[in-house]
Order: C-alpha cells, then sequence, then structure tokens
C-alpha cells in the first residue's frame, strides 16, 4: 500500500455565505521513499492541499490514508499525535523558535512527543546538526545564522521524529539563489538517505529536484 | 512538553524581560504588598487586643452591669431591687463557676487634702477586685478583709490622684483625704497603669490612675444608708476558659433573684479599644487598595498575555505543526503566566514586609510577616495570574493551527 493514498479530497472554506472551493476531488498517491513535487500557480491549493497531506487540516470530503492509517475522520488530538509521528514539516519562513538554541529548536517535536529525556532529546538534536553540517552551529540563536543554515536546522527539525514523511512548503521561496541551492542539495541527500519528500513550490527549478510533478490548477490536478 | 519545562521556558522569558515583567507586574505586586501589610498589622493589632485583655485581668474576667431602664418601668422591674451587694455576696458563697467575686459602688465624689479639691470617681469594693484586676500597690496595701469587715475607712489611691493630691505619690500614704467631706487614711497607693494601642493615642488604662478604692461597707455606711445597691460586679471564672459558663451560670442566678433580667453581662476587655475603629478604617483602605490593585494588575497581565500570544501565532501554529496538543499550548501559556505571577508575589511580599516593618517601627506595633502571611501573599498573587491567565491560554489553544501559520 502507498504511504499516502488520498482519494476524491475536497476543502471547501466558508467566507460568510459563499463557499470557496479550494479543492475540488484530488487523488494523489505517494510511494514510500519517493520525492514528489506539488506544483501549480498561486492559488491553486498547493498549500490547502499540504495542510490536509501533513493532518494539519481535515478535508470537507473524500478519503485519506496515511501510512496505513485512516486520517479522514481524525480531529484535534488524535491529528496532533499523527503530525507528532508521521510528519514532518520545513516551511517557506523557516518557522524557527527565536529565544530557543537550534539544537533546542531541533528537539521540540521530541518534547512533543514525550518519552525522551531532555539530554536524549538534545543528542539526536544535535547528531542530526552534526550530519546536516551545522555542528558548528550547535548552541547558536537562529538569528546568529544565514537563511540557508536556518532552514537546514528546519530540516534537522523535520527530521528529529523520523516520520514517515518530510512535508516542505516553497522551501527556497524565502534565500537567494545560492542558499536555495544549498538547502536543495540537503533534500537531495535526505532523500537519499531514504525519505520521502512531498514538496510544495511553484519554482520549475525547484520542481525538477523530485523525481515526479503533481500539477495542480484551480484545485484539481491538471495532467 | 512537560508543565515542569514550560515553567523553565516561562522564568527564562522572564529574565530576559526583567525590567518589563516588573512593571508588567506592577499591579500584581502593589496589590500583594497591601494584602501582607494589612494582614501583619491585622496580626500586631490583635495580639495588642490581646495584650490589653490580659492588662485589665485576663480572658476568665467578666463584668456584670445594671441594665438602662425603659421609660415605663414594668410590675417586675419595679418589684426588683436590682444589683445590690447581697447579689455579691451570695455569689460569692453559690456559684460555682467563679474563683472571685467583687462588688462595685462607683459614685463620682469630692476629692479633698490640704488645698487640692477636685471630683473624682470613687469605687467601694472588696479584696477580690484587686485579684479580678490585676492591681498591685506601688506604696502600702489594697484593701483587706478586715477593712470590710470593719467598715474601716481606709483608701487606696490610684497613681495618678496620688499624685496630683500629694504631688508625689509616695507621700500619699498615711496622709488624710476627704471624700465628699469624710475622712480617710490612705493605706496604699497603686503602681501606675500604661497601655498604649497607638502612639498617637492616650493611655488606654489612665481612668484606672484617676480614681481611689474605699471598703465597699464603709462606702453603704457613710453614704447610703441602709441601701445596698451596686454599679457593677466582676467577676473571674474558676478556669481561664470558664467565662462562658460563669456567664451562664451567673445570668440564671441573677435573674432568679431579681425575677427580671435587668442587668448585662459581658467579658472584659471587649470594645475597650477605641482606636480599634480607626485600625478596622486602616485595614479596610489597606484592604481595598490591595484588591483594587489586584483586580487591575490582573486586568494588565490578561491584557500583556493575549497581547503576547496574537504576536506568537505562528509560534503557536508552528509548535501544533510540530505536534504539540491543544492543552500542551494551553498550559504552556499558563505555565508562562503562573511563573510571572509568582515573582510578582514574591516581589510584593518583599515590598509588603518593608511597609509592615516601617509601620511597625512608626507606630510601635508588634507587626510581623508569619508563614501563613507569606503563604496566602503567593497564593493569591497566583490565583490573580492564573484566573488573568485563563482566556489567553485558551485562546491560544483554540487556534486552528492552519490559520495559525497562514496568517501568523
Ligand atoms: N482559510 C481560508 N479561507 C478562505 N479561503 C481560503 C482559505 N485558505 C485558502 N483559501 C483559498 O483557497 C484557495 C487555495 O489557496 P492555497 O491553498 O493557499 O493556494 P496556494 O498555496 O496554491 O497558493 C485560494 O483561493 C485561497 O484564497
Ligand atoms: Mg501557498
Amino acid at each position: 500500500m502507498s504511504l499516502i493514498n488520498a482519494h476524491g479530497i475536497t476543502k471547501v472554506y466558508r467566507l460568510g455565505r459563499v463557499d470557496v472551493p479550494a479543492l475540488r476531488g484530488v487523488d494523489v498517491q505517494v510511494e514510500q521513499g519517493e520525492y514528489v513535487a506539488i506544483t501549480g500557480p498561486s492559488g491553486s491549493g498547493k498549500s490547502t492541499l499540504m495542510h490536509i497531506l501533513g493532518c494539519l487540516d481535515s478535508p470537507s470530503d473524500g478519503e485519506y490514508h496515511l501510512d496505513g492509517a485512516d486520517i479522514s475522520a481524525l480531529r484535534g488530538r488524535a491529528l496532533a499525535r499523527i503530525r507528532n509521528q508521521k510528519v514532518g514539516f520545513v516551511f517557506q519562513t523557516f518557522n524557527l523558535m527565536p529565544r530557543m538554541t537550534i539544537d533546542e529548536n531541533v528537539a521540540l517535536p521530541l518534547q512533543y512527543r514525550g518519552g525522551f529525556s531532555r539530554r536524549e532529546r538534545l543528542k539526536r538534536a544535535r547528531a542530526l546538526l552534526e550530519r546536516l553540517g551545522l555542528g558548528d552551529r550547535i548552541g547558536h540563536r537562529p538569528d546568529e545564522l544565514s537563511g540557508g543554515e536556518r532552514q537546514r536546522v528546519a530540516v534537522a527539525r523535520s527530521l528529529v521524529g523520523e516520520p514517515a514523511m518530510l512535508l516542505v512548503d516553497e522551501p527556497t521561496g524565502n534565500l537567494d539563489s545560492k542558499a536555495g541551492a544549498e538547502v536543495l542539495r540537503t533534500f537531495r541527500e535526505v532523500h537519499n538517505a531514504g525519505n520521502t519528500i512531498v514538496m510544495v513550490t511553484h519554482d520549475m527549478h525547484v520542481a525538477a529536484e523530485a523525481q515526479r510533478s503533481i500539477h495542480i490548477a484551480d484545485g484539481k490536478i491538471a495532467a | 512538553m512537560s508543565f515542569l519545562e514550560a515553567l523553565l521556558v516561562g522564568l527564562a522569558e522572564a529574565r530576559r524581560h526583567l525590567g518589563q515583567t516588573l512593571l508588567s507586574l506592577l499591579g500584581l505586586i502593589l496589590g500583594t504588598a497591601s494584602i501582607v501589610t494589612v494582614l501583619a498589622l491585622f496580626g500586631g493589632q490583635t495580639k495588642q487586643t490581646q495584650q490589653f485583655v490580659a492588662e485589665v485581668g485576663g480572658a476568665g474576667t467578666v463584668i456584670v452591669r445594671d441594665r438602662e431602664q425603659s421609660q415605663q418601668l414594668s410590675a417586675t422591674e419595679l418589684a426588683s431591687d436590682r444589683m445590690t451587694y447581697e447579689d455579691a455576696e451570695y455569689l460569692k458563697d453559690n456559684a460555682t463557676t467563679l474563683s472571685a467575686v467583687a462588688p462595685g459602688w462607683a459614685p463620682t465624689m469630692r476629692y479633698q487634702a490640704g488645698d487640692r479639691d477636685f471630683p473624682g470617681q470613687v469605687i467601694g469594693t472588696t479584696p477580690d477586685y484587686a485579684i479580678i484586676n490585676d492591681i498591685r500597690p506601688m506604696v502600702g496595701r489594697y484593701i483587706s478583709d478586715l477593712d470590710v469587715r470593719r467598715r474601716a475607712r481606709v483608701l487606696v489611691l490610684g497613681w495618678k490622684f496620688a499624685d496630683s493630691l500629694f504631688g508625689h505619690p509616695e507621700a500619699a500614704l498615711g496622709k488624710l483625704v476627704r471624700l465628699d467631706g469624710k475622712a480617710f487614711t490612705v493605706v496604699g497607693v497603686l503602681e501606675r497603669e500604661v497601655f498604649q494601642f497607638a502612639v498617637w493615642s492616650g493611655n488606654a488604662l489612665e481612668y484606672r490612675n484617676e480614681r481611689a478604692y474605699i471598703p465597699i461597707t464603709t462606702a453603704f455606711a457613710l453614704y447610703m444608708g441602709t441601701e445596698t445597691r451596686i454599679a457593677f460586679l466582676t467577676l473571674r471564672a474558676a478556669t481561664p476558659t470558664g467565662a462562658r459558663a460563669a456567664t451562664e451560670q451567673v445570668g440564671s442566678m441573677l435573674f432568679l433573684r431579681h425575677g427580671v433580667e435587668d442587668f448585662d453581662i459581658t467579658p472584659s476587655g471587649a470594645g475597650a479599644n477605641d482606636d480599634a475603629q480607626f485600625f478596622l478604617l486602616f485595614n479596610f483602605i489597606f484592604l481595598v487598595v490591595g484588591v483594587i490593585s489586584l483586580i487591575a494588575g490582573g486586568v494588565v497581565i490578561a491584557n500583556i498575555l493575549i497581547a503576547s500570544v496574537v504576536e506568537r501565532v505562528r509560534e503557536f501554529g508552528t509548535r501544533m505543526a510540530l505536534g504539540a496538543t491543544g492543552m500542551q499550548i494551553f498550559a504552556q501559556v499558563l505555565a508562562q503566566v503562573v511563573v510571572i505571577a509568582v515573582l510578582g508575589g514574591l516581589a510584593g511580599l518583599g515590598l509588603g514586609a518593608a511597609l509592615t516593618g516601617t509601620v511597625a517601627i512608626l507606630m510601635r506595633m508588634p507587626a510581623a510577616v508569619t508563614v501563613e502571611i507569606a503563604t496566602v501573599a503567593i497564593a493569591t498573587s497566583l490565583s490573580v495570574g492564573i484566573v488573568a491567565g485563563l482566556y489567553p491560554a485558551f485562546r491560544a489553544a483554540r487556534l486552528s493551527p492552519v490559520e495559525a501559520l497562514r496568517y501568523g
């Protein structure tokens, strides 16, 4: 069975009395270990799809199985648990906690999982930072790092809980081309190590990094 | 994330913005300080009142007074002899709950000695009066049983009157004093009695220095003819805690003898503190200031927290994406407010202790901040903080992760 198995996903936002359909029946399948790009113009529904695939939101209709578990019916606490165990997010704006050191940032998902001592959490976080070439930055705060380094810290954070997949939203959108290339290289390494990556982007060069692209237009899969 | 960890994060936050934290906690600090001060001062006042009661004879002392008579007297009221010396004798012989009984006859009379001449109170009584009221002679002696039996024309002077009549208390001994024209020999002068409730208030026991005591039998014989009515009875309960039982027994005995309740029984020292009203007002003002400060402080904290939650919407969205549940977000915000509330409570406690110390020195009061008061202070500010933090924490916990990430 596929890692991601989504059928007929629709999402309707309600704005006052007007219904805004953001997704109108989307099917997505992603296999374990794949590197997939979701592309499309702005407003086409990419982020909405990513939020549903990442269990941050529930679809209005449709079926979604992630790693064998039926997600469509889950809400609140149960979704939070799935997010923590199965999904690693990387955002366009990095979203690191500014007042924590980068090792504390990377350790955060383990804190929410529970069952790890602080020592153990930080040990794992530091090992990951070393692996991603950020060993000399351990103990620093995010604002002491360059944009590319910050995004790689975010990648380390997404990996620390050993999730089933990484969900990445415009990872290079806030970076210059050099830093962007550096981050994309990191994703390639992460993928080569066996991780599944689903990456939302409107940038064709970025999408070219992935093994295949799913193109969305106006809330539907376009070819 | 455990609550303890959230607490540590909150503490680090508070330390990083110490000045800002203190400023936002001003209301809480002032409120807690006021509460601490009012409790400490109230404790001091209570202690003082207890000291005063002990000074005027102790907790086991009871006073019976003639009740004010109504305008139209009923038949039973007319039939009653009111309180008499015989009532006192009867109680002394029959009331098992009492260890001492002293009748009091208390008119105002004219004092004369040499060229001194003034009006003042005279108490006709028995030796028990000195035991019950903890009165000690400075020189000479108090009235004796023999004086009472012999209707001796002897007089024991309060310190102030001895001073007024003879210029200096020791000189009074053995001298003659006329009371409404009848001569008495001074056999004793009492110690000066002093008790101050506050620096600015007068001697609450001065009335005891401004009187003289004579044997009650002498008083009746010289001034009353055959009548033996008395103004009051002072009683000492057999045990220090026996005042209640004594009150009941004496009440029913006197009622049986009089046929009507034409007397009032009160514990000694009650309402003796004239400054109590002032202190009550003082306490009340402090309490009101404290409560208002706490409420204002709570509102300020709630507002700052809401602003901080709004400011950190994206942070909460991110934490939720990483797997934080609503409960964990709730706990995080609450831990933050718990930390600052405890800090505010401690600061308020320190300020309150300083304030109490200052007031205690200025007013010479035995006020002190006890462990109980400190506990109440911290608990109060903690409660205010938690109440103020509930809504902001709830708001943060209820955020939708998607909206928080999209619009944060
Ligand atoms: N919370 C929301 N309320 C109403 N409309 C929304 C909301 N979120 C997204 N939309 C709408 O849904 C559509 C898809 O948005 P989005 O998924 O963000 O697209 P993309 O990420 O491809 O730019 C857009 O028309 C957007 O305006
Ligand atoms: Mg988008």
